[in-house]
């Protein structure tokens, strides 16, 4: 075999990836594929792994892949801080800006994104240090029946330029074709497409002072006003022991990223009041208040608060009436049936953007099983 | 040399390839983070039918090691692998294996021990170990973790200690990477070579007995005789580590250098660090910098007059531990640097650094940082690396929530509808951490929504605890306090104390609070024997236990309530395996032959039989004994179903009776919902073919399994039925 020309390397000798995702879309795997790829495919020693979180569903997750010449050993673990090739696997995530952090002229970065919200990518971006480049991932996975993950891999193996589709479709036949017949041709298609149909949008600015500010401006800004009145605690103001007297303090948390497009959307005329949608949220949307129904004295349902809501849908499912119904997020922009928290004493300075909490550690072989387009 | 075949594989995976090559027979475990891939390997091998190995799954830790000290004095090659608090929750055991002398292997995968709760990669775990008399290799990648599997059970039997191979968790354990192994099981098999037992325990013509009861003449000679095998290791070493060498091509010794002949400053660190400080020394090397490192692959015994000859050169040297020997002045690995360097002379001046705790990641910059650290004259002998002492900004922040007073969680009516019931302040704040769909935060609403007394919760170990209380975040709005989940219900039994004498001494209304612990079913399998001691005592408490069939915190491995046929990561379906093999068990039962006054089960798509049993749970707490009150709680990620619709799917589970609602009040049974009589009862497998997890159960193949479940499910409610309808059942 023949071993691949690596374009770039960094100090240490490496050429390095990170991927960044939601739990759900398989960026694990697609990892795990890339550092598999180099050692068996590219005739390149490799590493790879993820950030020590679980892929629960829409828990942020970060994977890194480090590629050289296959003589050398990769002594480094510690995650990549400046990637040759970023992977962000939704378009959500553009929204942090820790996200595009270590980027700089090299970088070549790979967004999974619809033509249509390509111009608002990019408009909002045009300060990223690197370049651009644009795959609709979740389009192509839906329609040749194949994942997120391999359409990704496809169009960032070519955004390589060291990585033949052969070598993709090789792998691909090895990992999930013998484990999983009938979804391979789906995901070589998806590959396929991903490879064919990734393109450049814009070379990023070169100037990384102008860029750090401009990134601080358009992505951050709610997270930098975080910063300011958040109590950072050290060793010196932190209770010891671990305690935390700040009873409630979830509350500042902002799920919405763990939805995925879907909302349940309230329409109060149908309302009965039941309260069953109070009882199956997991996530406390619901605002009830005393109120009036029908001339009885009663709790009435007021609304949702989203900031919580993960989109679950079991609310939708259990009222009896259909005042709640599924509803596509992007087509609700303005919820008029949005209602805060009611219990807050105060408003909290800032939301800051979370996803179900990514501490836990596991690869759960079943969630494995859905990357692989095994069945569900 | 003899041939190898290269693998792309964690140190988890090569652990499980060379138990797979040993061809061990008996694996005791208990999942723990992150040494639980070790097992889940091996388990999915079993399912293929690449290995026959027995793998019992404990119901804790201690337990395991219990396992695999019957095993090995059965003869038995036996293995284990676990992780801090798992590896502390067994520690009296160690001795016990070493002491009677059982040779065996356990893998750590090191982590952090708790509390508070962390489950990322330090060495504060392994070095518990150093005085328990096992052998002790640390591997610093995932290549070692296989070789010295191999050479530490040919060690440990050779003269008849266990062994451990510990390395970083995470790091080594999950990074993949390139190695090698041997390509066929004979090779490593004839390396081990034949098992010997000096003293068979199955011949019953020479009974014998093990473990005997000692006085003073002769436990100190027992305790020579360890010495004199851990000097023998010594010994057998090099001899073992070059013969390993010329069958694989990978030379090893009890340490490992780093540019590390002529340098003046040294830097000493184990596991993955000293590959990463290798680049540090390169580049510092180009600097003209005289740096180097170095590594032990031995902490048992410890090779200290080698340490001494590859330092004695050195000027300054700099210890860097990940953990700490709290108020030793460094962590374990530099006290026994400086004691090898005091023994034989050493001159160099030593400092020791702590660094890295709880799986803070280690960088190129930070060894370099620390190699410039020892060389320079003016830093001291002791330091932490990479704290922050905070700021002070925002110290003072206003609360979110007004306090959940008596009057604030007062219901207007005796009504508890769920309209009504809406009224009630959520005790806790929304923002936590769980998957879409979770249904614990579900259970844990309608239990408290019920509640009009001030609460206090202890959760145990499990993902109702991980995703509720994220540093600095927590969602609890009332007094809440976690322990591990082998210790909650005694932990809330001395706090439930305490406040019945602040009542008693007139502090606090009597009969005012409910004390209620949150628990998992894993919780209430490792946790049993502390939950049933607490039922026996009777203190005034609730015991709450959502279960979700798993431990889903860790990646779904099986639980003991995990249906049989389940599929999960400790019970894989494959060729020789079906799932899980054994029945759920019956935790109201167990509870109600206790004898406490109130044992309740509930599900949500019940919600106001759910509300009327947690009242009277929170009622019976308050005024006379334990009461225990259990959920099923879905897990969408887990039982592989959809988020949406988990509601009907726990409505299934009461339909097909495999989880009848009822109660036992003061030892009468009363069925609350019988579906028989209501003509919606279904068969087993309509609800098991709901979820993921157990869909393959409605293949032909596997018909028997499921008649044996619909058996056993028939059977207990008839059971319950025959209960309901006698008094004195």
């Amino acid at each position: 075999m023949e071993a691949a020309a690596l374009p770039v390397r960094n100090q240490s000798g490496y050429y390095e990836i990170r991927l960044e995702s939601i739990g759900g879309l398989g960026a694990n795997l697609c990892g795990k594929m890339l550092g598999e790829l180099g050692l068996h495919y590219l005739g390149l020693n490799s590493v790879s792994f993820s950030s020590y979180g679980s892929e629960k569903t829409g828990t942020p997750v970060k994977a890194y892949i480090r590629y050289c010449d296959m003589d050398k050993e990769i002594r480094v673990h510690s995650p990549v801080t400046q990637p040759h090739l970023l992977g962000i696997f939704h378009e959500a995530l553009m929204t942090d800006s820790t996200i595009l952090d270590g980027c700089r002229p090299e970088t070549k970065i790979v967004i999974n994104t619809e033509m249509d919200s390509r111009e608002a990518v990019s408009t909002r971006n045009q300060s990223v240090m690197g370049t651009i480049y644009y795959v609709p991932a979740q389009r192509i996975a839906i329609e040749t029946h194949s994942r997120i993950n391999v359409v990704m891999l496809g169009a960032m193996a070519k955004v390589m330029g060291f990585v033949p589709l052969k070598a993709l479709n090789e792998i691909c036949e090895h990992a999930l074709g013998r484990k999983y017949p009938d979804a391979l041709a789906g995901n070589l298609e998806g590959i396929r497409r991903g490879y064919e149909e990734v393109t450049c949008g814009k070379e990023g600015t070169k100037d990384s002072e102008q860029a750090k500010e401009e990134q601080k401006k358009q992505c951050g800004e709610d997270r930098e006003q975080g910063k300011q009145t958040q109590n950072v605690w050290g060793y010196e103001t932190a209770p010891i022991g671990g305690i935390n007297p700040r009873y409630g303090s979830s509350v500042i948390s902002d799920l919405s990223p763990s939805r995925q497009g879907y909302i349940p959307v309230f329409i109060q005329e149908r309302c009965i009041n039941c309260g069953l949608c109070d009882s199956t949220c997991p996530d406390m949307v619901f605002q009830f208040q005393k109120g009036e129904y029908k001339g009885r004295e009663m709790m009435v349902n007021r609304g949702l608060d989203y900031y919580h809501c993960k989109g679950c849908l079991r609310c939708v499912e259990v009222c009896p009436v259909q005042a709640l119904v599924k509803g596509l997020e992007a087509e609700h922009p303005r919820k008029e049936w949005f209602v805060p928290n009611q219990e807050l004493l105060r408003s909290p300075d800032y939301y800051e953007k979370a996803g179900p909490d990514g501490y836990i550690t596991s690869e759960s072989f079943l969630t494995e099983k859905r990357m692989e387009g095994g069945e569900v | 040399m003899e041939e190898q075949v290269m693998e792309y594989a964690s140190g988890n995976e090569m652990a499980a390839i060379a138990v797979r090559q040993i061809g061990y027979d008996l694996m005791g475990y208990y999942p723990i983070t992150p040494s639980t891939q070790i097992a889940e390997n091996l388990d999915l091998m079993r399912a293929e039918g690449t290995t026959d190995l027995i793998m019992i799954a404990a119901e804790g830790e201690h337990s395991a090691a219990g396992i695999c000290y019957g095993a090995s004095v059965g003869g038995g090659r036996v293995f284990n692998a676990t992780s801090a608090n798992g590896l502390l929750y067994a520690l009296e055991q160690f001795p016990v294996q070493s002491g009677t002398r059982y040779p065996m292997v356990m893998n750590v995968a090191c982590r952090t021990v708790s509390g508070p709760l962390s489950i990322k990669g330090d060495h504060s775990d392994i070095m518990y170990m150093l005085n328990t008399g096992w052998l002790i290799f640390f591997a610093h990648t995932a290549q070692e973790v296989y070789d010295f599997n191999l050479i530490a059970l040919r060690l440990a039997e050779e003269v008849r200690l266990p062994a451990i191979v510990a390395f970083d968790g995470f790091f080594t354990s999950h990074q993949k990477r390139r190695c090698y192994r041997f390509a066929k099981e004979e090779q490593v098999r004839d390396f081990i070579g034949e098992k010997r037992e000096p003293y068979p325990f199955f011949d019953f013509e020479h009974p014998i007995t093990v473990g005997s009861y000692m006085n003073e003449p002769d436990l100190i000679n027992n305790r020579y005789q360890m010495h004199m095998a851990m000097e023998e290791a010594r010994k057998k070493v090099p001899d073992l580590l070059r013969e390993y060498g010329e069958r694989s091509g990978r030379e090893y010794r009890e340490w490992e250098g780093y540019r590390h002949e002529d340098a003046d400053t040294l830097l000493i660190l184990l596991g993955s660090s000293f590959d990463t400080a290798q680049e540090a020394v390169d580049r510092m090397r180009e600097e003209g910098k005289k740096v180097g490192l170095l590594t032990l692959h031995m902490l048992r015994p410890f090779p200290a007059k080698e340490l001494y000859e590859n330092c004695r050169h050195a000027k300054n040297i700099l210890v860097a531990d990940r953990q700490d020997s709290y108020g030793a002045g460094g962590g374990n690995l530099s006290l026994e640097v400086r004691a090898a360097m005091q023994k034989y002379g050493g001159t160099a001046r030593i400092k020791s650094m702590v660094y890295g705790l709880g799986g803070k990641d280690f960088y190129v910059e930070d060894a370099i940082y620390m190699l410039e650290w020892a060389e320079a004259a003016e830093s001291p002998d002791f330091s932490y690396y990479g704290t922050t002492p905070g700021t002070g900004e925002g110290q003072e922040q206003k609360p979110f929530f007004a306090p959940l007073t008596r009057e604030k969680t007062r219901l207007d009516t005796e009504n508890l509808t769920l309209n009504a019931t809406t009224a009630m302040p959520k005790r806790l704040a929304p923002g936590h951490g769980a998957c879409p769909g979770c249904g614990i935060p579900v259970n844990l609403n309608l239990l408290l929504r019920a509640i009009q007394s001030p609460v206090v919760l202890l959760f145990q170990t499990g993902c109702g605890m991980i995703v509720t209380t994220p540093y600095p975040r927590t969602s609890f709005k009332v007094p809440y306090l976690h322990n591990l989940f082998q210790n909650g219900a005694a932990t809330l039994s001395g706090l439930a104390e305490l406040c019945y004498r602040k009542q008693r001494q007139g502090e606090i209304p009597k009969g005012d609070i409910v004390f209620i612990m949150v628990s998992g079913d894993g919780g209430m399998d490792i946790g049993m024997g502390s939950a049933l001691g607490t039922a026996l005592r009777g203190h005034r408490l609730l015991l709450f236990e959502y279960d979700n069939g798993g431990y889903m915190n860790t990646g779904y491995q099986l639980s003991y309530s995990t249906p049989k046929g389940a599929r999960s990561s400790t019970s894989h379906v494959g060729k020789q395996q079906y799932g899980k093999t054994f029945f759920h068990k019956d935790m109201p039962q167990i509870m109600a032959a206790a004898n406490i006054p109130y044992v309740a089960t509930a599900a949500e798509s019940n919600p106001t039989d759910f509300m009327k049993k947690a009242a009277m749970a929170a009622e019976y707490a308050k005024t006379c004994g334990v009461a225990y009150l259990k959920a099923l709680s879905a897990c969408p990620l887990n039982w592989n179903d959809k988020p949406a619709t988990e509601r009907s799917v726990i409505s299934a589970a009461v339909d097909s009776c495999f989880f009848p609602l009822y109660e036992v009040e003061e030892g009468k049974t009363r069925l609350s919902y019988d579906p028989e009589k209501t003509g919606k009862k279904i068969p087993i497998l309509d609800w098991l073919a709901m979820m993921g997890r157990t869909k393959h159960l409605q293949k032909e193949e596997y018909s028997d399994i499921v008649e044996e479940l619909q058996i056993e499910v028939d059977r207990r409610f008839a059971c319950l039925k025959a209960k309901s309808e006698h008094p004195f059942l």
